[in-house]
């Protein structure tokens, strides 16, 4: 069965789930996964979900918009293509965390580094709210470390670029975090 | 996915409040070394630690950068040398310590434990040669420590190990006391001693463990001590039940790390998983106290009235939650009250809060017993054994381990003060009152037979 994904953007609102999965229901789509994020006021939504032969995607996007333009809801639409997906190498789960003053260039700055790296975010979390609290102001990325990379030469350089970004950065296992925090 | 607060917490665990893994140590066991000829001992003991420890450091070095976690100590302990050389005479056993000393600085360990007897219930030929050979072997090595077990809760208090070991610890201060007998602080004498402590000095390999084994010590008294900061400062009306609580999350986290890191060191030396010992264990270092718990919880400091509650409050539920963290918890596994390691003990020492009766009381409740504790240069051999005689009894009849580290520090008095550097810190001398009252008693020897707690079966 093919695959659509589909993510919808906007004010964050009640039903905005609840207009998108009719939609989908009613044209004969059965979701697989659903995720969604509010950053500040805006909502963002992801869904994976199959869709049967005689579904036509067009008239699919088109009554989307039906459904979301009267909420001021973005929706973009599109074939999950099995070819070419990137496969993931044997890898290490870490966490990278950084605190310290915002400024423009931090979200660029690391994450160059751990693309030079073939380091692959599977998750990030970041704020940047100014002043002094360091809560306020850190980047949490959860990454997979691929075990062909030279841990030590890694640590380095992303100490080395936390300098000069200013920031105050670690570098984790993740397991640390799953076995203090998980029972 | 992990919560934000999930990760800040851990990572304020770490950097803040000195979370480690306070030791690794490596037991090998020696019997397969065992041989008529001395010289020959040796040679297989060499030969065997080699091999077994030569990558010791560098594995934990590569676990500790993995993980981000300091594994502050590698440490190596061996099964008793009484046992694994008793055909040995004192001065080949002196040997048996040189050869333990170059064995541990060839593969970088700080410490090799297991210069030790077991003697609760009576002497081997091996027995008496490794006790007399004590005090020349701690002072003629860096790295050897050395233990005694001398009472069990199933044998009783054998009374003439006890009054051995009072002179034997004179003539180990003796020997080292240019160094304010430092030879001592590496010489510990235990009642109930378990097989399977990390720690030194109390370190060796019993004789039911595995060939080798991975035993791990995490410690952790700053992050204990301010997670109850934190508690107290966000509620201020916290009972001393929701204070158990906080600990005993406190201890659980710490074992969880220690036990994933000493995993991932047996894992990558090929050894089996022994037990995680959690305990309490300070170091001379502000924020990195045990002393300083008990000011978190409203003492003015340790040592004052309370001080005995207190502690058996933290030693309960620093077991609690090192229990429910993992099955395979061991060693000695409560809290230590060493008085030169910590900075905030041996100030209330020197403040005159905590006297050796303070002490002692608090050793019913700890995990181990008077620690690290300089008395005078001319405290007998009679009233050392004494002090160590009635710890002993308290390890016996409430069937736990208590030991004694003391260290009759020659050529200083009351209110001096004893310096031994580095982790072992330094430590006011306090007073014994009524020392040189016991010669008579101790003089009687024999075995003070076991308790009634010892018939179990």
């Amino acid at each position: 069965m093919k695959k659509i994904i589909i993510s919808v953007l906007g004010h964050d609102r009640p039903g905005i789930i609840a207009a998108v999965s009719e939609v989908l229901f009613r044209n004969g789509c059965n979701i697989e996964d659903v995720s969604q994020s509010i950053l500040q006021t805006e909502f963002a939504g992801v869904f994976i979900a199959s869709y049967p032969a005689t579904l036509n995607t067009d008239e699919l996007r088109g009554r989307l918009s039906e459904a979301l333009d009267p909420m001021r809801l973005s929706v973009l639409l599109c074939e999950v293509d099995p070819a070419g997906v990137w496969e993931t190498p044997p890898s290490e789960p870490f966490v990278i965390t950084t605190m310290g003053p915002d400024r423009p260039g931090l979200v660029a700055g690391i994450t160059e580094l751990l693309a030079r790296f073939g380091v692959n975010i599977s998750n990030l979390k970041a704020v940047f709210r100014g002043g002094d609290n360091p809560h306020q102001n850190t980047m949490i990325y959860e990454v997979d470390i691929p075990l062909d990379v030279d841990q030590n030469l890694f640590r380095e350089a992303l100490y080395e670029r936390g300098r000069q970004l200013g920031l105050d950065v670690s570098h984790q296992h993740r397991e640390i975090f799953e076995a203090i925090h998980r029972v | 996915m992990l919560t934000q607060i999930e990760v800040l917490s851990t990572l304020e665990m770490l950097k803040n409040e000195h979370l480690d893994v306070r030791t690794v140590t490596l037991g090998i066991s020696l019997f397969d070394c065992a041989s008529d000829e001395p010289a020959r001992f040796i040679d297989r003991m060499t030969s065997k630690i080699a091999a077994l420890a030569r990558n010791l450091v560098k594995v934990c070095d590569e676990v500790a950068v993995r993980y981000g976690i300091p594994i502050v100590n590698k440490r190596i302990a061996v099964s008793p040398i009484a046992v694994a050389a008793c055909s040995c005479a004192p001065d080949r056993m002196v040997e048996v310590a040189r050869a333990m000393d170059r064995a541990a600085k060839a593969v970088g360990v700080d410490f090799i434990g297991g210069f030790s007897a077991l003697v609760q219930k009576g002497f081997t030929r091996g027995d008496h040669a490794l006790i007399e050979a004590i005090p020349e072997a701690l002072s003629a090595t860096e790295r050897v420590c050395s233990s005694v077990n001398v009472a069990s809760t199933r044998a009783g208090i054998n009374m003439d190990a006890v009054y051995l070991m009072g002179k034997t610890i004179k003539k180990a201060a003796e020997l080292t006391r240019e160094r304010d007998g430092i030879g001592c602080a590496k010489l510990c004498v235990f009642a109930n001693i378990p097989e399977d402590v990390p720690f030194m000095a109390g370190a060796f390999l019993g004789v039911g463990e595995p060939d080798s084994v991975i035993n791990v010590g995490v410690s952790g008294p700053g992050v204990v001590k301010k997670a109850l900061d934190r508690a107290r400062q966000a509620n201020p009306r916290l009972d001393l039940g929701q204070i158990s609580e906080i600990i005993k999350h406190t201890a659980f986290k710490v074992t969880k790390v220690g036990e994933l890191i000493g995993r991932r060191v047996a894992d990558a030396l090929g050894v089996p998983f022994g037990v995680v010992d959690l305990s309490l264990a300070p170091t001379p270092n502000v924020g990195d106290s045990v002393g300083e718990i008990f000011q978190s919880l409203g003492l003015s400091s340790i040592g004052v009235p309370g001080t005995t509650a207190a502690l058996a409050l933290i030693n309960d539920a620093v077991k609690k939650g090192g229990a429910f963290a993992s099955s395979y918890v061991g060693g000695l596994s409560g809290a230590f009250i060493p008085v030169s390691e910590d900075l905030n003990i041996a100030e209330s020492a020197r403040r005159g809060f905590l006297s050796i009766e303070k002490l002692e009381a608090m050793t019913s409740v700890c995990s181990v017993g008077l620690d690290m504790i300089a008395l005078a240069g001319d405290t007998s051999a009679e009233t050392l054994a004494a002090i160590i005689a009635d710890e002993m009894a308290i390890g016996v009849i409430n069937k736990k381990t208590t030991a004694a580290r003391l260290i009759p520090v020659p050529g200083k008095k009351v209110g001096d003060k004893a310096y031994f550097g580095g982790l072992l810190g330094e430590a006011p001398i306090i007073p014994v009152p009524g020392a040189d009252s016991s010669a008579e008693f101790i003089s009687l020897g024999g075995r003070i037979p076991a308790p009634t707690q010892s018939l179990t079966n």
